[in-house]
């Protein structure tokens, strides 16, 4: 291995590795502040970033609070239950993190230091990167089960066994809906997808790529176990499912490994349908795309931060049947959509198979808009009522009722 | 290194569907999140389906009925605030009311009516809490109990104002209420229920339609309406299993006559946990009725009867009975002459609504038994004593 | 038929207007800022919360006028000893639920801020960690002698005697009483002035009678039999 070589991965690596647990850190606090705010309180406001505090009266809205949280963590006393597994006890928070950290270079974001490194070493140049994204993140899966298996706890147990059945089905509708913005670039290569959308070419403004960016997050809050999806570790129900025997940097590394997730879901999220870093000013300022980019990311984020504040969760039954027997069909439906508009608009061709021919997106590009329109409305129209009948068949019962007054 | 074979003695082997398998024993509780304090489930779970289900309780008990019967008949008020320590107000009302029947006095009308806020202010709280945690056992995360704990605290604030405690009033007395209120009381309280509706709309809006909800609560914990009467359920749990009995209607206690109101209860078909939920918030809306009533028809005059200053009653047995925001509260009164009671039992609500647990539990899958136990709303320190 | 999901969208809008309403109107907020920095020392009493310069905190912040904590004993003067208003009759020791004061007279009687010989406690120990605040012991009172105190920073490392609170300890002014619960003292004492007069008109009224009784007696006396000296009776 050359130097150079060890060089330019150190330049792609170590920055990510960097930037985001410290955006963790930033996420922790956003989150924690704006939950508060939703429920009218005032969040974390007195610990401030060192030497602000003790100099002035200033303490920064609380902003040292991450770091307060993480020496907390780092000098908790670290319990094992007696009867735990405990290499496998040990080994899950950091399997938890691993992948999670690995998939953050397969997002797109065009770091200007990246840009004279050799293309080896780019990893989001990957051909199958979107592939690699689905494949890595479900090792997550093992994490939380070994997590739950190791503790030795009922509580973990079951939280463990809820998050295979929750990951594994959700991981299907996630992919699915991936699978359109496939159809529309022809390509797995996240920087191609990414590119594919510069300008205002987004893939959630046609009527597929809105529908499969809905189900893809949806999807995507369950897949990172997020409220109201959170079953793996509902509070109410099994204390903390599967970390319910983690205390002290194991728990904070589980914590950390679910907040990359979510930066890693959000930021495929943004690269499939967002745009990537495309946005107002990226043409004469290149470096601002990668602030577009976590722009994006924190602004999906915040929405789960906002259902979380909002939503109760949903139950086990409940869980699996939404994904099998509302997120699947839908998610299938709209490929098919996708795929007759695809045909439609290529004039009964088949069209995208080979790099030559036009693909879904350029054909919308060139088509009549009173033709658009009509693919809007239509494929719209059929989703939602496709949606409206899957939801009557599961819940036809559930619905407000009236009640009766004794004067 | 653990292996399933090590776990295994401690389970109990079932055959199903020609599997060897297990029953999950999970032990849920004494200190488990959403439990209500220090209560018990020993759960049997069939992967996450309850096929069994004990509830485990007493860790609280204070002794509280013989502590009374070794204490003058106005020593035990203020331990009464502690039964159910959300709702000390009707706690004391129902005392109350059984020690006045002991020595016939008679309340004067201001008193009367400050019981009547009183109360319905203490129902508010219960309500507009319990609604709050329900919906945090369905696993929200505290967004409606906070907002429910923000109108508490005005309510709280006036009970501090009148009694110098917030949840501990011990306010009532034998024959009307230890002080006046303070100057401007009224206002403040009028000031509250007006505004209370207004966050009423809020919460219904946040919670009433979400389909999460709806879907998570209707058709789970069915009590059937035969079951509710034969277990001698009560309060907002029997209305919702479709049974129209109020106490406030049925005995007319205290002045309850004097107001307009009605009493939401259901048809009776299903009586699972959303109409528990929606019985409750229709009757925060009629008890805003009852206190605008009673803030507009108080008048002045004394709050404290004639109590003889020495409660020395004749020999009898007396039974006093109020509809807590929980159901059914009474005291049952041996007197014996003494200034001691010689028998002193309460009828708690709590732990009579609890007894039927098992029942709406079996079937449901574990997430259900939480909320279940959410929406028959217990009070530990009122089912222990 | 409803928009799917849109029960959702409806909580979502609540929570959001809570979000937003929560920077703009004080009175969304369900916690207060308490605005306490480390450089601020402790409070040493109720009501003594730092607060920013002109902000007016919602009394609940601070403890209010009503609350009650634990009681305490009333003097009038300055000296505490001399004018304790407690006599020692030990109805509340008797009356109090969880039985958590323990009274011990004086031997000998000593002058009262009404300048009569009284007993006075020569112990009154008070154990907070089993008083439960309920204002019992101040009903029964008939000396208006114990009021409840809203001091409320009592924690103290030593479990068993820092919670003791002895007679000193709980000996304060009626001008501390007037302080933390000024309607409550005013009604008190107008209460006490109102009784203390309407003994003090049937005490005149008595020997007002006494004495007119005195005067025709002495003067029958002194119709019937002249010369005899007077007999003066004791009115009291
Ligand atoms: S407040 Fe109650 S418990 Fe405390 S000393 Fe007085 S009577 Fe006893
Ligand atoms: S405080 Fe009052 S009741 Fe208690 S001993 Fe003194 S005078 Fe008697």
């Amino acid at each position: 291995m050359s130097l150079e070589l060890i060089r330019d991965i150190l330049v792609a690596t170590v920055p990510l590795l960097l930037i985001f647990p410290t955006l963790f850190a930033f996420t922790t606090w956003l989150e924690r502040k704006a939950l508060a705010r939703i429920q009218n309180r005032i969040g974390p406001n007195k610990v401030g970033v060192p030497l602000t505090r003790y100099g002035g009266r200033f303490s920064l809205f609380g902003l040292g609070q991450p770091m307060a949280d993480g020496i907390k963590m780092l000098f908790k006393e670290n319990i094992v239950p007696r009867d735990a597994d405990r290499l496998f006890h040990l080994l899950a928070p950091i399997l938890a993190l691993i992948p999670a950290m690995l998939v953050l270079c397969f997002l797109p974001i065009d770091f200007p230091w990246i840009n004279n490194i050799q293309d080896s070493v780019k990893a989001f140049m990957l051909d199958g990167a979107v592939i690699f994204f689905f494949a890595i993140t479900g090792l997550n899966t093992l994490a939380v089960f070994m997590a739950g298996w190791a503790s030795r706890n009922k509580y973990s147990l079951l939280g463990g066994m809820r998050a295979i059945a929750q990951m594994v089905s959700y991981e299907i509708p996630l992919v699915l809906s991936a699978v359109i913005v496939v159809m529309m670039v022809g390509s797995l290569n996240a920087a191609e997808i990414a590119n594919a959308q510069a300008g205002w070419n987004w893939f959630i403004f046609t009527p597929w790529g809105l529908a499969a960016f809905i189900i893809f997050f949806i999807a995507a809050l369950a897949e990172t176990n997020r409220s109201p999806f959170d079953l793996p570790e509902a509070e109410s129900e099994i204390i903390a499912g599967y970390f319910t025997e983690y205390s002290g940097f194991k728990f904070a590394l589980f914590f950390l490994g679910e907040y990359i997730a979510m930066f890693a879901i959000s930021g495929l999220a943004v690269t499939l349908f967002l745009g990537g870093g495309a946005g107002p000013g990226v043409a004469a300022l290149p470096w601002l795309s990668v602030i577009w980019f976590l722009v994006k990311i924190f602004a999906l984020i915040a929405v789960m931060i906002w259902l979380r504040g909002t939503l109760p969760r949903l139950r086990v039954d409940q869980l699996m049947g939404f994904a099998w027997k509302f997120l699947l069909p839908l998610s299938i439906l709209n490929i098919f959509i996708a795929g007759s508009a695809l045909h439609l608009l290529a004039g009964g061709r088949l069209a995208g198979l080979d790099e030559k021919q036009p693909i879904l997106r350029q054909l919308m590009e060139g088509a009549n808009p009173l033709v658009v329109a009509g693919l809007w409305i239509g494929a719209l129209l059929i989703l939602y009522v496709a949606a409206n009948g899957l939801n009557q068949l599961s819940r036809a019962k559930v619905r407000p009722r009236e009640y009766k007054y004794a004067e | 290194m653990s292996s399933a074979t090590a776990i295994a003695p401690n389970y109990e082997l079932i055959q199903q569907d020609g599997l060897e398998t297990s029953l999950l024993e999970v032990s849920m509780g004494p200190h488990h999140p959403s439990t209500h304090g220090v209560f018990r489930m020993d759960v049997k779970l069939d992967g996450e389906t309850v096929v069994d289900l004990q509830p485990v309780f007493g860790y609280l008990h204070r002794n509280h009925e013989k502590l009374a019967e070794n204490m003058s008949y106005l020593g035990s008020m203020p331990f009464t605030d502690r039964l159910d320590y959300f709702n000390s107000m009707t706690n004391n009302w129902a005392y109350a009311l059984a020690a006045e029947k002991l020595v016939e006095i008679e309340v004067p009308e201001r008193a009367d009516y400050l019981r009547v806020i009183m109360a319905e202010l203490t129902r508010l709280v219960n309500h507009v809490s319990l609604v709050g945690f329900f919906i945090n056992d369905l696993g929200a995360l505290g967004t409606p109990l906070l907002y429910a704990f923000r109108e508490r605290e005005k309510i709280l604030d006036l009970f501090e104002q009148a009694s110098g405690a917030r949840m501990m009033c011990n306010y009532f007395r034998f024959g009307g209420l230890r002080n006046d209120v303070p100057e401007g009381w009224l206002d403040r309280a009028r000031d509250v229920v007006d505004h209370f509706p207004v966050f009423l709309d809020e919460y219904e809006q946040l919670l009433c339609e979400n389909e999460i909800i709806l879907s998570r609560t209707q058709g789970v914990g069915c009590l059937s309406r035969d079951l509710a009467i034969s277990a001698g359920i009560t309060g907002p749990m029997l209305r919702a299993s479709g049974v129209n009995y109020d106490i406030r209607k049925v005995d007319k206690y205290s002045i309850y006559d004097r107001f307009q109101f009605r009493v939401p209860y259901t048809d009776g078909n299903v009586g699972d946990c959303y109409d528990r939920f929606m019985v409750r918030m229709l009757e925060m809306r009629e008890s805003i009725r009852i206190l605008k009533q009673a803030l507009d028809g108080i008048g002045d005059g004394p709050v404290l009867g004639n109590a003889p200053k020495v409660f020395k009653p004749k020999p009898a047995e007396v039974y006093g009975r109020v509809e807590a925001p929980k159901g059914e509260l009474g005291f049952y009164l041996i007197a014996d002459g003494t200034p001691k009671p010689y028998r002193y039992r309460v009828r708690p609500p709590s732990l009579i609504n609890l007894t039927v647990l098992r029942d709406m539990c079996l079937g449901q899958k574990v997430a259900d038994a939480v909320i279940i136990l959410g929406s028959i709303d217990i009070v530990l320190g009122e089912v222990d004593r | 038929m409803s928009l799917l999901g849109g029960g959702i969208f409806k909580g979502m809008a609540v929570t959001l207007r809570n979000f937003v309403g929560s920077y703009f109107y004080k009175d969304r907020l369900t916690t207060n800022d308490y605005s306490w920095r480390p450089s601020d020392k402790l409070p040493q009493h109720a009501g003594e919360y730092p607060k920013e310069e002109g902000e007016q905190l919602r009394d609940t912040t601070t403890v209010t006028n009503y609350s009650r904590n634990f009681p305490m004993l009333l003097h009038d003067g300055s000296e505490p000893m001399d004018t304790i208003r407690c006599v020692a009759c030990q109805i509340c020791e008797r009356e109090c639920p969880p039985q958590c004061i323990y009274i011990e007279k004086s031997t000998e009687k000593k002058e009262n801020a009404g300048g009569k010989p009284q007993f006075y406690p020569a112990k009154f120990d008070i154990d907070v960690s089993v008083c439960m605040s309920c204002q019992i012991c101040v009903e029964v009172c008939p000396f208006d002698a114990i009021v409840m105190n809203s001091q409320f920073e009592l924690s103290t490392p030593d479990r068993f005697g820092g919670l003791l609170l002895r007679r000193d300890d709980l000996l304060k002014s009626n001008d501390y009483y007037h302080n933390i619960h000024p309607e409550e003292a005013a009604a008190r004492d107008k209460r006490i002035a109102e009784e203390k007069a309407a003994k003090e008109a049937k005490k005149k009224a008595a020997a007002e009678a006494a004495r007119k009784k005195a005067e025709e007696k002495a003067k029958a006396d002194a119709e019937a039999s002249e010369g005899t000296p007077d007999i003066q009776e004791d009115a009291e």
